[in-house]
């Protein structure tokens, strides 16, 4: 009996101290399952705001891979008119040309370009390829996968300028580009011409274009909406030489966009708020989605207190500096002596030093950052006309841009080349620290040159040490493709080394 | 004593009675085996019988007892009895061991103990006797060179903090090979720190397969065991430990070079930058004796700017310096540290009950400024026998730690105090000065101004600017509060005989909360401030339900079967916070910010359930099989690959007992044994690795946002290890020499990998199963008593490990990582670096093996091709961080009462990549420190030396990365030492106390290495960086009983 009583008592103390079947299905509660982002719009919707997330979020654990801010700079510090103070840090390698042309490195810029569109892209995807079964408003999954088609294709733009060979309208482009990446999946893809990428990228414009077109506001300027999509084609269009079409884009953005060209007040405020008027595209920040020491503020701005702008404060090109006029207000955005620097505390202050950015809250490094502004679209208008010969129409949509910001301006009377320069000089001015200047040296098929300026020659060498100058259509315009990405995709053919 | 007499005199009588009745009267004298002291009051009592008789207070005695018949028990409270059969002799001397060396008759292993005699399996045991002297706070500090096959790295000063321990090698390339803590039988979530040393009663070291294997999917990496102490029947002991100590910093600074060095060395390396086709040297010079003080910013001396280096490039002779007294950054960040560690524990019982309790304080202040560890901890363990079938127990402990912690967490962050102070150069006070009169500037107060590095206009620092770790560590708050509280119980009933049915339940609770705030003044906090907090709550059960059955049939045949079932459970809830825009000074509550910066919240859970079976069958005490058998399930895989089996089968042979061959009368005992089985690593970090996850928390502004994080892996399980043991173990000459030799074989397969995916696809990588490594070695321990005598013993106990680590498979053919290249076929810890050659004697430019000749920066020498170009510098093996061997030698000596114990650990061998020295070598930042070892420069065409051209912005070239930075990385390291004395027998009764031990103890003594500075032991992979370099512990301590 008692044999019974132990046997009995044993065998329910196993039986029942097992658990569940479910006692091993465990989930995280800081993240969501693949399969539940695509149940619904609203779902969907979130992760389209996770990628406009993405722009100002840290990469790679890196201190200058801050999202879309971080290419922006990127973008200046390869160009002459972004000049140090001191080279020994942040963006040292970038500013000298090593730092794209360094295949192994994953902590290089090439490798940082590289993965941070292509993060988006397939981010992008999902949304585009899988919202079949989605439940929720049509409009919504209209709005989520224009988004996603507009994101698509800006991230293809800003990678086949990097890594291929400008396009040339002059010639066939079927010299080698990027992968097209157009599904989900982790199958490496060969590079697509530079004629192909271009074409998709076209086609995801016109087709996120179509459904952008006739929905209800966006929600925040973060978000693309159909006349941010047309100044993106304008963007594309430059880039091909295709002036018609940049013309008509741009025009067409400027129409649709409801942006003003900023006061004079507005103008020195610090380009840190997306609810400036001229501004059409930007990411915000909250002061609870801070990007601490990797945003673009604490690197770019005049007054946060970061070691970057303590010690490394940003200037202009003093050469480029001397051709604002001193009625401009853009005049102001930088200062020659130094004087007026609202530099942090134990910062130095330097000449020509930049004050165009500045943090809003000396306590937090964020800032909006623009992405697109009402002035690019006359810009981009008028080169698009003056290069057509349309100069009188050019000089025109420059000067209703310049009026607003030197109330002395004369409309130019220049034609032809002149003035195709002039708009040029304008776009380095008004667009300056703001991410156009490398693209725009490639596009323009433009040699780089650094000499008879303020820069210090010790930090501002490109590709070897002495060297201020690299000849337009060089080797080294081409970003080297991330050997992360050769290992693994054996159909990748790297560039020039 | 008159009472002594007396009853020594009635005993006599009684002896004298009893002698007429055919009887024969026995002596001798009853001794510690331990110390020698002789041993009063020693029961000594005939077999079987109520004739007994008490030693003396010389530890004498004489018992009246029948002729030639029985066996005299010698017993005494705390020590174990001893039975002496008494034969033909008249005089017997006994000497009688104390209880805490009776912890070596079982070995405590994987749910239950084991007989040493036979167990199958590879175990080291560590008993609470080497713990009761060493001042360690965390008891992984204990376990240095005091096992053969575990590796112990150099540990932390930190306070709180421990080294890291390997066991048998490294089986994992990316995760975990620290090795399964268990505490009273149950892994343990807490923290080592939690645990008081003094409330150790052993810990036993799980080595190979046999012995670890039924901890399943988490024992690849061995298992440590430590079990807490229990009460004692039929007594009560009360028992004090007391232990007073001061903290220094125990690995010095590397010697750098001092201000009148350090001018003309960076003078020299602007000087060289200088020269090239159009300016000549002499030029150069003039200019930098010129621009000098304008590149580092300080004149620290009372001579003109333009002065202070000679265009000779020597020290101007008037130069004298002017804050010379305020240059030492390190003096400002360091302290007197100290240590109080006190303890009072009862333990005692009755016949059918035994209890433990005990309540510690520590409290540590370390040697570095704002740094330090303070501990309350206490420990309720209650055993009872409520039946004769039924056994309960419980074992409550819970410890409340505060600590403020140097900011040691980033290497090369500006608020490490190591970081800062190794690397500013020395003409940069901690204080402002008068740049005219160097007089320290003074506040309001009369106080002294830290010197932000920019104080006037004439002074800037072009080193840290505007950073200042003395003020930023004492501004800055970063600190913890931590409350454990763990519990275990059990109920055990005996029934048909042999079997027992047990249930366990445990629990770990921790409760986390940590501050940090960043001032305002200067540093990363600055000007706005932050402050932010972490909390969490970590809770871990485990509860299992044990069957055993043990037999002995007809007398031979042990048998021994162990069946199981087990839950874990752990769960964790985290929040955390931080804001900035500090409203009021000195208020560090998160209310008093204004901005909240992030506030977050997270759950994780993480479960195993487990059954398990074990089998023993010994014959006649000579031949033992073993098998054990595991099935784990984890939540962290995907369901249909979850389950897992682990298991391992052993024998051993105890050939001394072997009846067809003799062993000589000098062997005691020779066992041999082996034993293989696998067993498997779950702990892969993510604990939801399997899942394709969106990550919550990219919200949009006011939207709502997530984004891609990981694609998955549903074929993803554990790390597997399959490992063989063999052994020998033995005891000689009448057990003075005991030791044993292994022999290892472990090999992972399996391993997780973060495979590579194409970047294009938007996800950098996925982990995979792919991947294989074998680590193979022997280890050798001989423990003996070199000399023996009644007054002196010196007893040595020596350990030695050598061991080979190879990749068999990757998932790459290379990978380069850091200073490593893992590739098939090499070491996980070999180095991979640029092949250092010399210093050109022309010119002074570093050489390195070239890749190819390249006229514009190659020389042929000899039949080599060299480069002074980096990039043209070939890569090459260059030696591994694995030393040839290592291991511990503790020598013990006892004389009289005095025992003096002296732990040294060495390893001999294997290469060490100073990082931090090369840091110091490097001449490229103006205001970094520099080492001595830069005086030895080239300086001009024709010098002989090892150490090239300064030039500043060519350092790239002259002090690259490469094996110029290897140095040998063995050592020899005085880890313990203690001197102790037993108070007399006689003196500790009459202070009415049982036991007095007081004693003198040192810890992280000297550590012998190849250069000054060098933490050599800091990690297993030959690398260093800014660490809190571990403390040297002096203290005084005394452990009482009454």
């Amino acid at each position: 009996m008692k044999k019974t009583i132990y046997s009995v008592f044993l065998a329910s103390a196993l039986v029942f101290s097992s658990c569940e079947k479910d006692y091993l299905e465990t989930a995280p509660t800081n993240a969501v399952t693949a399969g539940d982002v695509l149940s619904s719009t609203k779902n969907a919707m979130a992760a389209l705001n996770g990628i406009h997330r993405l722009l100002y979020s840290q990469f790679n654990s890196s201190q200058n891979q801050g999202g879309e801010g971080s290419m922006k700079i990127m973008m200046d510090a390869l160009g002459e008119d972004w000049v140090q103070t001191l080279g020994t840090s942040w963006w040292a390698s970038e500013h000298n040309w090593t730092s794209h042309r360094n295949a192994t490195s994953t902590s290089s810029y090439n490798h940082a370009w590289y993965y941070f569109y292509y993060r988006i892209i397939a981010n992008a995807n999902v949304l585009i390829n899988g919202l079949d079964a989605a439940t929720g408003p049509a409009a919504e999954k209209q709005m989520v996968i224009g988004e996603a088609l507009i994101y698509r294709a800006w991230c293809h733009f800003q990678l086949v300028q990097a890594f291929g060979e400008r396009y040339d309208a002059g010639k066939t482009n079927d010299q080698l580009g990027v992968p097209l990446m157009l599904t989900a999946t982790t199958e490496g893809q060969p590079r697509a011409t530079v004629e192909k990428v271009y074409e998709q990228i076209n086609k995801d414009l016109d087709d996120g274009i179509t459904m952008l077109t006739g929905l209800e506001a966006r929600p925040a300027k973060s978000h693309f909406n159909a006349a941010v999509a047309k100044g993106i084609k304008a963007r594309v269009a430059l880039a091909m030489q295709n002036w018609s079409v940049a013309a008509t884009a741009a025009q067409e953005a400027i129409q649709q966009s409801g942006a003003t060209l900023m006061s004079r007040t507005q103008y020195t405020s610090g380009f840190n708020s997306i609810d400036n008027p001229e501004w059409i595209w930007g990411s915000m920040m909250q002061a609870d989605q801070t990007n601490y020491f990797y945003s673009f503020f604490a690197y770019m701005s005049a007054n946060y207190s970061s070691t970057a702008i303590r010690q490394n404060p940003k200037k202009i090109n003093s050469v480029l500096y001397d051709q604002v006029p001193a009625t401009d207000i853009r005049k102001e955005l930088w200062d020659p002596t130094g004087a007026s620097i609202p530099a942090p505390p134990n910062g130095v202050k330097v000449k020509y030093g930049q004050k165009k950015f500045l943090v809003a809250n000396t306590s937090l490094s964020i800032g909006d950052v623009p992405h697109m502004r009402l002035a690019e679209l006359y810009l981009i208008l008028a080169e698009a006309e003056a290069r057509q010969g349309m100069s009188a129409a050019a000089a025109t949509h420059l000067a209703t841009l310049l009026s607003a910001r030197n109330p002395s301006y004369v409309e130019s009377t220049s034609t032809g080349q002149d003035l195709v320069d002039e708009i040029l000089i304008q776009r380095r001015v008004e667009l300056w620290g703001e991410g156009f200047r490398f693209l725009d040296l490639k596009r323009t098929n433009s040699p780089l040159d650094r000499t008879g300026a303020n820069h210090i020659p010790q930090w501002a060498w490109a590709l070897t040490g002495g060297n201020f100058t690299v000849a337009a259509g060089a080797k080294e315009w081409q970003f080297l493709f991330p050997q992360a990405e050769i290992n693994v995709n054996k159909a990748i053919v790297q560039n020039p080394l | 004593m008159k009472k002594a007499l007396l009853l020594s005199f009635v005993l006599m009588l009684a002896l004298i009675t009893q002698a007429w009745a055919q009887n024969k009267t026995v002596t001798g004298r009853v001794t510690d085996l331990t110390t020698g002291e002789a041993m009063p009051g020693v029961t000594v009592r005939l077999q079987g019988t109520t004739t007994a008789a008490p030693t003396d207070a010389s530890g004498n005695y004489s018992i009246s007892v029948p002729a030639s018949e029985g066996k005299l028990v010698f017993s005494f409270i705390g020590y174990i009895n001893k039975e002496v059969a008494i034969g033909n002799q008249s005089t017997l001397n006994v000497a009688l061991a104390s209880d805490t060396q009776n912890l070596n008759e079982v070995v405590v292993v994987a749910y239950g103990t084991a007989d040493p005699a036979t167990f199958t399996g590879s175990v080291a045991q560590i008993g609470a006797e080497k713990l009761s002297q060493r001042p360690v706070t965390n008891v992984t500090s204990a376990i240095a060179g005091q096992a053969a096959g575990v590796q112990v790295s150099g540990g932390s000063g930190q306070p709180g903090a421990g080294p890291d321990i390997r066991i048998r090698g490294f089986s994992s390339v990316n995760y975990a090979n620290d090795p399964l803590y268990v505490v009273d039988g149950v892994p343990y979530t807490a923290g080592l720190s939690n645990l008081n040393t003094e409330d150790i009663a052993s810990i036993s070291i799980l080595k190979d397969a046999a012995s670890t294997a039924l901890y399943g999917s988490r024992a690849t990496n061995g298992v440590v065991m430590i079990t807490t102490k229990r009460g004692k029947k039929n007594q009560v002991q009360v028992n004090v430990r007391a232990l007073q100590g001061v903290s220094s910093r125990a690995v010095p600074e590397y010697d750098r070079v001092n201000a009148q060095e350090y001018y003309p060395l960076m003078w020299e390396a602007y000087r060289n930058s200088l020269v090239n086709a159009t300016t000549t040297r002499e030029q150069a010079s003039q200019r930098a004796t010129n621009d000098i003080k304008g590149l580092l910013g300080y004149n620290p001396f009372n001579v003109p700017d333009n002065q202070i280096v000679r265009t000779d490039g020597t020290l101007n002779p008037e130069a004298q310096l002017l804050w010379g007294d305020d240059l030492d950054w390190e003096k400002a960040l360091t302290r007197d540290g100290s240590r109080s560690d006190y303890t009072v524990s009862f333990n005692g019982g009755t016949e059918k009950s035994d209890y433990y309790v005990s309540l510690g304080y520590l409290k540590e202040k370390g040697y570095l400024i704002k740094s330090d560890f303070e501990r309350f901890s206490g420990r309720m363990n209650v055993n009872t026998n409520l039946t004769n079938w039924f056994k309960a127990g419980v074992n409550v402990n819970y410890t409340l730690t505060n600590s403020n912690q140097a900011s040691t967490g980033s290497a090369t962050g500006f608020v490490n105090p190591f970081f800062f102070s190794r690397g500013i150069g020395p003409i940069y006070p901690v204080y402002q000065h008068d740049p005219a009169t160097g007089a320290y500037v003074l506040d309001a107060n009369g106080e002294r101004i830290y010197d932000l590095g920019g104080s006037s206009p004439t002074m800037t620092r072009p080193v840290y600017p505007g950073r200042h770790i003395v003020a930023e560590t004492e501004f800055n708050n970063n600190l913890y509060r931590r409350n454990v509280l763990g519990g275990r119980t059990y109920g055990e009933i005996t029934f048909l005989k042999d079997f027992k049915f047990t249930g366990n339940f445990a629990v770990d609770i921790t409760n986390y909360e940590e501050q940090t705030y960043e001032n305002t003044i200067v540093g990363d906090g600055a000007p706005a401030g932050r402050a932010g907090r972490t909390l969490y709550n970590l809770t871990s059960y485990t509860a299992n339900q044990l069957l055993n059955y043990n037999k002995t049939l007809a007398g031979v045949h042990t048998v021994d079967f162990l069946l199981g079932h087990e839950n874990y459970n752990r769960s964790f809830d985290n929040l955390d916070g931080s804001k900035s825009g500090e409203i009021i000074a000195d208020n560090t509550e998160l209310q008093n910010f204004g901005t909240t910066n992030s506030f977050n919240t997270y759950h994780q859970d993480h479960r195993i359930e487990s059954y398990f079976g074990r089998a023993n069958y010994t014959f006649n005490d000579k031949y033992t099989v073993s098998g054990s058998y595991r099935r784990d399930g984890s939540s962290r895989f995907y369901k249909d690959v979850r389950w897992g089996s682990f298991w391992s089968v052993g024998a051993s042979w105890r050939l001394d007992k072997e009846t067809f061959f003799t062993m000589p009368t000098w062997v005691d005992m020779v066992k041999l044994r082996s034993s293989y089985g696998q067993v498997g690593n779950e702990n892969i970090g993510d604990y939801y690795a399997w899942q394709a996850l969106y990550t919550l928390g990219r919200n949009n502004g006011p939207e709502a946002g997530f984004s891609q994080e990981s694609l998955g892996n549903q074929g993803l399980i554990w790390e597997k290890n399959n490992s063989y043991d063999a052994g020998v173990e033995f005891a000689l000459f009448r057990n003075r020499l005991s030791g044993s030799v292994e022999y290892f074989n472990r090999e992972s397969e399996d391993l997780l990998f973060e495979v590579q995916l194409p970047l294009s696809s938007g996800v950098a990588s996925r982990i995979e199963n792919i991947g294989s490594m074998y680590n193979r070695g022997l280890e050798i321990r001989l423990a003996g008593d070199i000399i023996k005598t009644s007054a002196f013993t010196w007893n040595l106990d020596v350990n030695w490990t050598t061991y080979k680590n190879e990749i068999t498979k990757l998932p790459y053919d290379e990978l380069v990582s850091g200073t490593k290249k893992l590739k098939k076929g090499r070491s996980l810890q070999d180095f991979w670096l640029r092949e250092y050659y010399g210093v050109d004697p022309d010119n002074g430019d570093a050489l390195y093996r070239a890749i190819t000749y390249n006229e514009s920066n190659s020389k042929i020498i000899g039949s080599d091709t060299v480069t002074s170009n980096a990039n043209n510098a070939r890569y090459h093996y260059a030696g591994s961080a694995i030393p040839k061997f290592s291991g511990g030698v503790t020598n013990t000596f006892t004389y009289k009462g005095f025992t003096l114990s002296a732990l040294l650990t060495y390893s001999v061998g294997g290469q060490f990549y100073d990082s931090q020295y090369a840091t110091l070598m490097n001449h490229g930042t103006y205001g970094g420190a520099m080492h001595e070892d830069m005086l030895n420069r080239w300086q001009n065409p024709g010098d002989i030396t090892n150490v090239p051209r300064l030039q500043v912005g060519n350092t790239a070239n002259l002090a690259a990365a490469s094996d110029r930075w290897l140095t040998d990385a063995s050592y020899l390291n005085f880890r313990s030492v203690s001197l102790g004395y037993n108070l007399p027998a006689a003196l500790s009764t009459r202070l009415k106390l049982r036991n007095v031990n007081i004693f003198a103890t040192g810890e992280n003594l000297a550590l012998i290495t190849k250069r000054k500075g060098m933490n050599v032991a800091q990690t297993f992979s030959g690398t260093t960086s800014a660490v809190y370099v571990p403390a040297r512990v002096l203290s005084l301590g005394m452990n009482l009983s009454l």
